[in-house]
């Protein structure tokens, strides 16, 4: 009788060290989804991106995704046939909650408001950067994909 | 929600722990099977300091430690109040002391939790490490060993015993992080970076090598390679230091005597299990007799391994909770591991980083060299189970290097340094885990598939032990009078060999001597192995971890007769065998000297030197010349004594001299030399049978019958079937020639000798004239003596045809 009960005592100790191991794994199970459904969450605001070619020709982007490159090449986001453009130029991506810009050891290089960057750079609506030839304006979208209120001001006091 | 896991977490580990106390205090209870036993209670106290402890460090986790990893102190505590309950089950009085060093290290612990910053470590790194170094030197002057054997590892003092080197390899991992952290950014040579951390690495090793603590040296090495590798990411460092261990290994196999000896215990643990292989051995038989399901908390006998308490706790464990225990065990040291490597990817700067792999580096190498140790994985080194084994430098630094490791994992808001080349973190994380994985393999291996011919090994006592509990079968003779029994109270049951002239043939079952005669060819059915259901084997190893109680066996022997023959062999040195020539059952097997089985102890010693063997079993055991002796067998066959060697053979050959007889124990066969051939008085008795029943040597049988719980008694067989040897009435003839005048039976007696010594033989039996069954008679005196031989054997036979 006793060693019943025994025996029963020693499962449930069996089940007591897997029980534990079992909630270890679900937690961590758990905090990885949550981690995934936190970053796909995260809202990341889109850009608008205005190109002043050489020539005087002018060309409006506006992107959703995180990652733009901007070159010669035709598998560039933003392709241009400016001379002075390398094939791929610059990147702009979207990380620690900002937009950045980087050279991509372009020939002629990138540059911040007359600036030559050489490290990525931190981008705020009203820079101008400059590729090449071409000039380029960015604005940040709002997070949650409307304009933002000074830019809205800055365009509808421009037009 | 980073709280709640830790808190729900550390309720498991608190239920985890309190079953087990519970099934502790109940173990003597279900040995015992009795309530009368005396249950244990004082482990609870341990319970008790274990619970505020944690309690308390919850609260300050809250408070200072808001955002450190959830898994890592629960997981710490569930081992450390596993491997305390553990170490009070064994030996309570360290159980207490464990209990204090736990309190002295989760308090310290708790004082280190309020640091917010790590960068003094950073700072101090060559104050701390000289400080280290000077203990550890100390050491070598005033060091001391607890236990009084073994090197002189401890500084100790009012019988408190502290061992540097535990600390010191946490200082190790500080120093090589911070000066690795420091250099880094530079990028100098390989070799810039490396030298300084060299000599001082060196120095530490060849201190330690100093000492003869081997173990520690290797850990060094191998945590300042693996530190080294995840700084640089040079792969050529782990090469460099694994062909290093390699030659440091085989130097010291020449060199280094302790080297030596627990190398050659590895490789070759067969060889000397008594000796310096006597842990290993003990370590792996504890693992087989706790095979999947273990033995149950309490109830195995994990204390027969020596240092059960530090360096083979993890066998102790393994008997008692089984692989099921074993492999949740090392799943939470593998929690432990990668939640360790998760911190340091995710630490906020390099020396952090560095710091906190470093850390789940010590305490994956201790724990894979420790278990590995235990399992013949890897060769043994005196290391400790992290958080588990006994004693208290080692819990002290185990959670140190946990509260490094919190503290590194608590981020104020800062990202993760960059990371250049993640590959030497995953190939630490992998090498951690596959290493468990071994570890949790090699245990099965022993546990499940060398677990049988393990448990059978005479050097397991838990036999002898079980037997205490368990009554053994007892021993009867024909008419079920009880030669051997076993009685007492459960707890001291005690073997008593009422018969004790038999004591040779019978045998014993005795702790230091082991087995011996039936009692060990009977070992099966008398412990209930054989003969009993299997589903009755199984539920008494799964409910109490012991064989079902034993089976009475049924003899041959007929006491009275025995009794009569050993009474005529007082005082003479030589062997009795009288047979059922029909049957060929043995009604008295006397082996002179004989001994008292009961007083084993006290003159075992003296038995096995006595010149006499009153050991050895002679009638089946014992070769003697034969000389004429075999005669009437000859005559038998070919009606004539002068035979050429071809003829001599066929007769040794017919009568079955040339085989050991079938005997359900152990008997040896004839042997040849060129002068002379040797028979047993068992191999005689047969042959003479032949001469009794008409020509057929019969199959001998000593045991008649085993009474299972099912069947009642039932009948054993021979073990052999008879052999014709030729006409009856050949046979018949020769027996009538040795007539002997005014009885029913015939005789013959013969001496023969060899170089050293010279016997007496008679053989004898009666004659077909007899009619009640067949009896055969052989009688042998080491001494040359025809006419005392004649007076026995005619006496005895007289007995039986005059009762």
């Amino acid at each position: 009788m006793t060693a019943a009960i025994f025996l029963g005592l020693r499962i449930v100790l069996a089940l007591a060290l897997y029980l534990f191991l079992w909630r270890v794994l679900q937690t961590l199970r758990r905090e990885v989804e949550s981690h995934g459904v936190f970053l796909a969450a995260q809202i990341k605001p889109g850009i608008q991106v205005e190109a002043k070619m050489e020539n005087g020709a002018e060309h409006h982007y506006r992107f959703k995704q995180t990652e733009v490159v901007i070159g010669r090449s035709l598998h560039c986001d933003i392709s241009l046939s400016d001379e002075a453009l390398s094939a791929s130029h610059a990147r702009l991506s979207y990380h620690h909650g900002q937009w950045w810009l980087e050279d991509m050891e372009s020939t002629n290089g990138t540059f911040l408001n007359t600036h030559r960057i050489v490290v990525p750079t931190v981008l705020v609506t009203g820079d101008q950067f400059r590729c090449g030839n071409t000039l380029f304006s960015l604005r940040v979208d709002l997070a949650d994909g409307r304009i933002s209120q000074g830019i809205q001001n800055e365009i509808g006091g421009s037009t | 929600m980073r709280g709640n896991i830790q808190a729900s977490l550390l309720k498991l580990a608190g239920l985890f722990l309190v079953l087990q106390a519970s099934l502790i205090t109940l173990s003597p209870i279900v040995r015992e099977r009795s309530w009368g036993a005396v249950p244990l209670w004082t482990h609870w106290l341990a319970l008790l300091v274990w619970g505020i402890l944690i309690l308390r460090v919850q609260r300050a986790f809250a408070k200072s430690l808001p955002d450190a990893d959830p898994y890592l102190f629960p997981v710490a505590a569930f081992l450390s109040g596993w491997g305390m309950l553990t170490i009070w089950r064994l030996e309570p009085a360290y159980g207490a002391r464990q209990a204090l060093w736990l309190f002295l290290s989760v308090l310290v612990f708790m004082a280190g939790m309020q640091l917010t910053s790590l960068k003094f470590l950073q700072r101090y790194k060559y104050i701390l490490l000289v400080g280290g170094l000077g203990l550890t030197t100390l050491t070598l002057i005033f060091g001391t060993s607890p236990s009084g054997v073994g090197p002189r590892l401890w500084l100790g003092a009012w019988n408190i015993y502290f061992q540097p080197s535990e600390p010191l390899k946490l200082i190790l991992i500080v120093y090589l992080a911070a000066y690795f952290s420091d250099k880094l950014p530079y990028r100098l040579k390989i070799v810039h970076i490396l030298y300084p951390t060299m000599i001082l690495g060196g120095i530490m090793i060849l201190l330690l090598a100093a000492q003869r603590d081997l173990g520690t040296a290797s850990i060094f090495l191998a945590l300042y390679a693996m530190i080294a590798y995840l700084a640089t990411n040079r792969r050529r460092l782990i090469v460099i230091s694994v062909l290093t261990l390699v030659v440091m290994g085989i130097a010291g196999y020449y060199f280094v005597n302790i080297v030596q000896i627990r190398v050659e215990t590895w490789l070759y643990p067969w060889n000397d299990p008594q000796g310096g292989s006597y842990q290993v051995i003990q370590s792996l038989i504890a693992i087989a007799n706790g095979g999947v399901e273990g033995r149950g908390p309490g109830l195995g006998n994990p204390g027969l391994v020596p240092v059960a308490l530090s360096d083979f706790v993890y066998a102790a464990i393994a008997e008692e909770t089984g692989l099921i225990g074993t492999v949740g065990m090392l799943a939470l040291f593998g929690i432990l591991f990668a939640r360790g490597i998760r911190a340091a990817l995710h630490a906020p700067d390099i020396f952090r980083r560095l710091l906190a792999g470093g850390v789940s580096a010590y305490f994956g190498l201790q724990t894979i060299l420790i278990v590995g140790g235990n399992t013949r994985l890897l060769p043994l080194t005196g290391v400790t189970l992290p958080f588990v084994s006994y004693g208290g430098s080692s819990l002290f630094t185990s959670f140190t290097a946990l509260l490094l490791l919190l503290l590194v994992s608590n981020p104020v808001d800062e990202e993760p340094a960059p990371l250049e080349n993640p590959a030497p973190f995953f190939a630490l994380h992998r090498f951690l885990l596959l290493g468990l994985f071994v570890c949790a393999l090699c245990t099965g291996w022993w546990a499940l598939v060398r677990g049988p011919d393990l448990l059978s090994r005479t050097d397991n006592l838990r036999r002898v032990i079980a037997e205490k509990y368990v009554p053994r079968g007892a021993i009867l003779d024909r008419s079920n009078s009880p030669i051997s029994v076993t009685s007492g109270a459960v707890g001291s049951l005690r073997r008593r060999y009422l018969y004790t002239d038999l004591a040779p043939v019978v045998g014993y079952n005795e702790a230091t001597y082991g087995q011996a005669g039936l009692e060990s060819a009977l070992d099966g059915y008398l412990r209930g192995l054989q003969g009993s259901p299997a589903s009755t084997i199984w539920l008494n190893r799964l409910l109490y971890g012991t064989s079902p109680p034993g089976l009475d066996v049924r003899l041959s022997i007929d006491l009275p007769l025995q009794s009569r023959a050993d009474h005529l062999m007082i005082g003479k040195k030589g062997a009795v065998i009288l047979l059922d020539a029909g049957s060929g059952e043995i009604l008295v097997m006397a082996s002179h000297p004989t001994f008292d089985a009961n007083r084993l102890i006290e003159t075992g010693a003296g038995l096995l030197a006595d010149p006499d063997k009153p050991l050895i079993n002679r009638p089946a055991l014992g070769l003697y010349p034969t000389d004429t002796v075999v005669r009437p067998f000859a005559e038998a066959l070919y009606a004539s004594a002068n035979l050429s060697r071809e003829q001599w053979q066929t007769v040794y050959e017919k009568f079955g001299f040339l085989r050991s007889p079938p005997l359900q124990m152990e008997t040896v066969s004839s042997v040849s030399t060129a002068v002379e051939f040797y028979v047993s008085p068992l191999q005689m008795a047969l042959a003479s049978a032949a001469l009794c029943n008409g020509g057929e040597v019969p199959a001998p049988r000593i045991v008649l019958a085993v009474n299972t719980p099912r069947e009642g008694w039932v009948v054993l067989p021979a073990e052999g079937t008879p052999m014709k040897v030729g006409q009856p009435s050949a046979m018949t003839e020769a027996a009538l020639s040795y007539a002997v005048q005014e009885g029913s039976f015939w005789s013959y007696i013969g001496t023969a000798r060899d170089d050293v010594s010279s016997v007496t033989w008679f053989i004898g039996g009666t004659l077909p004239s007899w009619q009640a069954s067949p009896l055969t008679l052989v009688l042998l005196l080491e001494e040359d003596d025809p006419l005392e031989a004649g007076r026995i054997g005619g006496e005895l036979l007289g007995a039986l045809t005059n009762p």
